[in-house]
């Protein structure tokens, strides 16, 4: 029998998934804020 | 007066194309890992951290890392900013994949292992890489002269790809918890294939996502030079 740890599944895709998320809003933030000088 | 702004802002487009298909592809490579990918018998549904943890982990230490100290060598040897520039491009995009990859590792860990941290070699060399790359960005903001900043940056960016073999090695220098490498490894890959085929769009994905952020990092620091430069002129 497979054990239960969806749970672990989903955090660790959320954790990751924001990283990237946040590290990528960052960035597109700093383009604009360099392209509008 | 008017900047010459012009191959940074086109970098910065090509770099905005690639990060957007990257966040599209991790989320597709999520589906296809929950959805269309067999679930592990013996770790069950937090095995599939694996296709997330791996290709970032793989994407620090064999591209982000190696490419850093490259870039900073060719600073060394050549003076030219653009090397520089490049190199912090990768390592700050590098010290993200770490932190996705120390993040992502312990809550795996804890199902499988019953504890969310050991000091396994493996764990503790990355911990430190990590703590590495933050030294660098630290140096790199403190630092205003262009010249000096990217002749000790370097420095420090070698000292961290010296750092990659024995974070690959770790799991057969010391006895850990971390297991060996299934894909680089001298033998076949030992995964099934609906898991292999997942693992490899994973790494599909997370290079795109790496280039796309590099470019984006790359073209805000181009256009940010020029207009320095147009300023001070």
């Amino acid at each position: 029998m497979q054990p239960d740890n969806g749970s672990y599944m989903i955090a660790g895709y959320i954790v990751v998934g924001t990283i990237y998320l946040v590290y990528a809003l960052s960035l597109i933030l700093r383009a604009r804020d360099v392209r509008k000088g | 007066m008017t900047l010459n702004l012009g191959p940074g802002h086109a970098v910065i487009r090509r770099g905005l194309v690639l990060t957007v298909l990257g966040l599209v592809g991790v989320a597709a490579l999520m589906v296809l890992a929950l959805a269309y990918t067999p679930v592990e018998a013996r770790q069950g549904l937090a095995q599939k951290i694996f296709y997330v943890h791996v290709p970032s982990a793989t994407v620090l230490l064999w591209i982000a890392m190696p490419l850093t100290g490259l870039l900073s060598m060719l600073y060394l040897w050549l003076r030219d900013l653009r090397f520089d520039r490049l190199a912090a491009a990768t390592a700050e995009v590098g010290t993200v994949f770490c932190l996705a990859v120390l993040a992502t590792g312990p809550i795996w860990a804890r199902p499988i292992w019953g504890t969310w941290w050991t000091w396994d070699g493996r764990l503790t060399l990355t911990l430190f890489l990590f703590f590495l790359l933050l030294g660098y960005h630290t140096l790199r903001a403190s630092l205003r002269d262009p010249v000096e900043r990217g002749r000790f940056s370097a420095v420090i960016s070698i000292m961290g790809v010296v750092l990659v073999p024995f974070i690959h090695l770790s799991v057969y220098l010391w006895r850990g918890l971390h297991p060996q490498p299934i894909i680089l490894k001298p033998s076949a890959p030992s995964l099934p294939p609906e898991m292999l085929r997942t693992l490899l769009v994973g790494f599909g994905v997370f290079i795109l996502l790496f280039a796309g952020m590099v470019t984006l990092r790359y073209g805000i620091q181009l256009v940010r030079d020029a207009r320095e430069a147009a300023d001070a002129a």
